[in-house]
C-alpha cells in the first residue's frame, strides 16, 4: 500500500523502476510479435497494383507538400525578420527524432503507449511526442530500450493551448474513455467557436510552441454552471499512428543568430 | 523426471501467467479493446484456488508488480489489487472449489469488478458503461479458462 503512495506522490523509485522495467521488454516484444508478423506478411505479399496506387498517392502528397514548403520558407524568413524587429526570440524549427510505437495494448482506461526508443536514445521525461498531424502526448517513464508515452486522451494529462484565431489561452485535458478532449475553466463569454484550431502555447515549458492539438467540436454554455463545456477533437491520429516524432529540445534561440537552416531529422535506427 | 515435475511444476504456473500477460498486451481492434477479460487475474485466481499453498498473496503481489511495470501505472497499484483479490480467494477457496462452474463464474464477476473498482479508486481514470465490460467478459470466459488450466494442471501433474 505504501509502495504506490511513495511511487505516485514522491517518485522515490524512478531510477529503480527504470532498471526494473527492462525485464518487461521481452514480454512486450513477444506480445507485439503476432501483429508484427501479420504486418510483415501484408507488406511482403502486397500486389503490384496496390503498391503502384500507394506510390502514386505518396507522390502526389509529396508534390503538394513541397509546394507548401516553398511558401513556408518564405513565410518563415519574413516571420524571423519581423520578430527581429520586435527583438523577440523564437525558434521555428525543432529538431526531432523518429520513433515507432510498439504494438502492445495497455490499459484501455488509462491511455498510454510504448515507443521503441529509451534512455539509450536520450529520451527524457516530459519530452513532447508528436505525430504527422499533431501533438500526441509526452514521455512519462523510460527504460534503456523503450519508454511509456502518456496520451492526450489520458484523464491525468493536461496541455496548455492557445486558440489559433485569437490567441485565447486555455488548458485541454483528456477524458479517458472516448477519443475526445475537453477544455476546462473557460468562462461563458469566452470567444470560442466550433471549428477553432487549438495549438500548443508552449507556456508549460514542456511542449514546443505552435503544434496543432485539436479542433473544437462542440461548445456548450450550460445554464447554472460556472464554465463553458467545450469538447475538442485531437489533431493527432491517436488511435492509428505508428510512427511518432520526439522533439529533442525546445530551447529558444535568438532570432538575430539567424535561421536554423536544415530541418534535421535524426534517425538512428537504434 | 516425472517425479521431479510433480514436486516442482511451478514452471507451468509461471508459463501460464506469462502467457496471460502476453494476452493482456496483444493489440486488439479498437472496438474490442474494452472487452478484454482480466486474463492475469483469472489465471491467478485459478492457481490460488487449485494450489493455495503454491500460489498466494506474495505471488500475486509479485505478478502485480510486474504488471505495473509493463502497464506503466504507479508502482504497486496492480500489485496491491491482485494481492487483495487473491487474499479473498484464499479465504474462500474451499467454498469456491465446491461451487458448480456457473456459480464460480458469478464469484469471478464480483472479484474482477472489485479489482476494477480498486483500480478506479486508486488511479486517475474515467469510466462509463464500459467499466462493466471486463468483469462481464471475464465471467463469460471463466468456464473455458477453468477447463484449459485444469487440463494443464492434470496433464503435467502440477501440484
Amino acid at each position: 500500500m505504501g509502495l504506490f503512495f511513495l511511487d505516485s506522490r514522491l517518485n522515490t523509485f524512478s531510477s529503480i523502476r527504470s532498471n526494473l522495467s527492462i525485464v518487461t521488454y521481452p514480454v512486450q516484444v513477444v506480445a507485439a510479435l503476432p501483429r508484427e508478423i501479420s504486418d510483415w506478411l501484408t507488406e511482403t505479399f502486397q500486389n503490384r497494383t496496390q503498391l503502384k496506387a500507394r506510390n502514386a498517392e505518396l507522390e502526389t502528397n509529396n508534390l503538394l507538400n513541397s509546394q507548401r514548403l516553398q511558401k513556408l520558407e518564405n513565410l518563415e524568413r519574413e516571420n524571423m525578420r519581423l520578430r527581429e524587429l520586435l527583438g523577440s526570440s523564437f525558434r521555428l524549427r525543432d529538431r526531432v527524432k523518429v520513433a515507432e510505437i510498439v504494438t502492445v495494448d495497455l490499459d484501455p482506461f488509462s491511455p498510454q503507449v510504448v515507443i521503441d526508443k529509451g534512455e539509450r536514445d536520450d529520451v527524457f521525461t516530459g519530452q513532447a511526442v508528436l505525430d504527422a498531424t499533431g501533438v500526441m502526448g509526452q514521455v512519462v517513464s523510460m527504460n534503456p530500450l523503450s519508454s511509456h508515452v502518456i496520451l492526450l486522451t489520458n484523464p491525468s494529462h493536461a496541455i496548455p493551448v492557445q486558440l489559433n484565431r485569437n490567441g485565447l489561452r486555455a488548458i485541454v485535458t483528456g477524458r479517458g474513455v472516448n477519443e475526445l478532449l475537453q477544455i476546462d475553466f473557460l468562462p461563458h463569454n469566452a470567444d470560442i467557436r466550433v471549428g477553432d484550431l487549438l495549438v500548443t502555447s508552449g507556456l508549460g515549458g514542456v511542449f514546443p510552441v505552435g503544434y496543432p492539438v485539436g479542433t473544437v467540436t462542440t461548445v456548450g454554455f450550460p445554464q447554472g454552471k460556472a464554465f463553458a463545456e467545450i469538447s475538442v477533437k485531437p489533431a493527432a491520429q491517436i488511435a492509428t499512428s505508428r510512427d511518432v516524432l520526439l522533439v529533442l529540445n525546445s530551447n529558444t534561440v535568438n532570432a538575430s543568430s539567424g535561421l536554423i537552416t536544415s530541418d534535421e531529422n535524426i534517425n538512428d535506427g537504434g | 523426471m516425472a517425479d521431479n515435475r510433480a514436486r516442482h511444476g511451478g514452471g507451468f504456473i509461471i508459463a501460464s501467467i506469462f502467457f496471460s500477460i502476453v494476452l493482456m498486451l496483444i493489440p486488439l481492434p479498437d472496438f474490442l479493446r474494452f472487452f478484454r477479460p482480466e486474463f492475469v487475474a483469472l489465471t491467478l485466481i485459478y492457481w490460488t484456488m487449485a494450489l493455495p499453498r503454491h500460489v498466494g498473496v506474495g505471488y500475486a503481489w509479485l505478478v502485480g508488480l510486474f504488471m505495473d511495470l509493463v502497464m506503466g501505472g504507479a508502482l504497486g497499484l496492480m500489485a496491491f489489487s491482485y494481492a487483495f483479490i487473491v487474499y479473498l480467494v484464499l479465504t474462500f477457496h474451499l467454498q469456491l472449489r465446491q461451487y458448480p462452474i456457473w456459480q464460480q463464474a458469478i464469484s469471478i464477476f464480483s472479484l474482477v469488478l472489485l479489482l476494477q473498482m480498486l483500480l478506479l479508486l486508486t488511479s486517475p481514470r474515467v469510466a462509463d458503461w464500459n467499466f462493466w465490460l471486463p468483469p462481464f467478459v471475464s465471467m463469460m470466459l471463466w468456464p473455458a479458462i477453468y477447463t484449459i488450466l485444469r487440463s494443464v494442471r492434470r496433464t503435467f501433474h502440477v501440484s
